[in-house]
């Protein structure tokens, strides 16, 4: 696990994915290296953002980061360059767990 | 329990930043709503819901987060119950 994360830029980091616009693996790493079924459900959940609520977010505003955030660890995934990038990484024990 | 849900919901509306909210069943059918949301968001909120909890099957399903400049969306599964919470950032 050590040597993983000594490949990796940001800190908590324990995974990285990157994919096209039609949810292909461009490149991986980590807890994610060659991951097709993260990707899979990744690009499901892009998919459904479009269709969330009309009357509280106007559909051409878009999304521009998405969070899946667990216990102890999250996904953080945004688009840039016409590809996605989908990091993986722990989150420090101490911080509050109510974000709403 | 219509009353109970009813009363979070008022709450939550009056958080600061809060423009809307709405919840779903384990069917993704509509159980409330208020302020900026429709109903026929249900649907959708429920799918995203099952579809993060598909990511990691032995953990508790997680808090999906959707951002962008202006508004924000926090979406939580409780049991059956999925619940949506729309904010404004401004």
């Amino acid at each position: 696990m050590l040597d993983i994360l000594d490949d990796m830029d940001r800190p908590g980091q324990t995974g990285y994915l990157q994919l096209n616009d039609d949810g292909a693996v461009l490149s991986s790493s980590g807890d994610l290296e060659n991951d097709e079924r993260t990707a899979a459900i990744i690009m499901g959940l892009i998919n459904l953002t479009s269709q969330i609520d009309s009357k509280a977010f106007p559909p051409e505003e878009g999304f521009k980061k998405l969070s899946l955030v667990y216990d102890d660890h999250c996904y953080i995934v945004c688009l840039s360059n016409r590809k996605i990038h989908i990091v993986k990484k722990t989150l420090p024990t101490d911080i509050p767990t109510n974000i709403a | 329990m219509e009353k109970k849900l009813e009363t979070v919901m008022e709450e939550l509306i009056t958080r600061p930043g809060v423009i809307g909210c709405i919840f779903a069943d384990h069917q993704g059918l509509c159980l409330g709503v208020k302020g900026k949301a429709s109903t026929e968001s249900a649907g959708i909120i429920h799918a995203m819901a099952e579809e993060a909890a598909r990511l990691e099957p032995k953990s508790k399903p997680p808090v999906i987060l959707l951002e962008n400049d202006n508004r924000s969306c926090i979406l939580t599964t409780t049991g059956t119950l999925t619940g949506a919470i729309f904010k404004s950032l401004n």
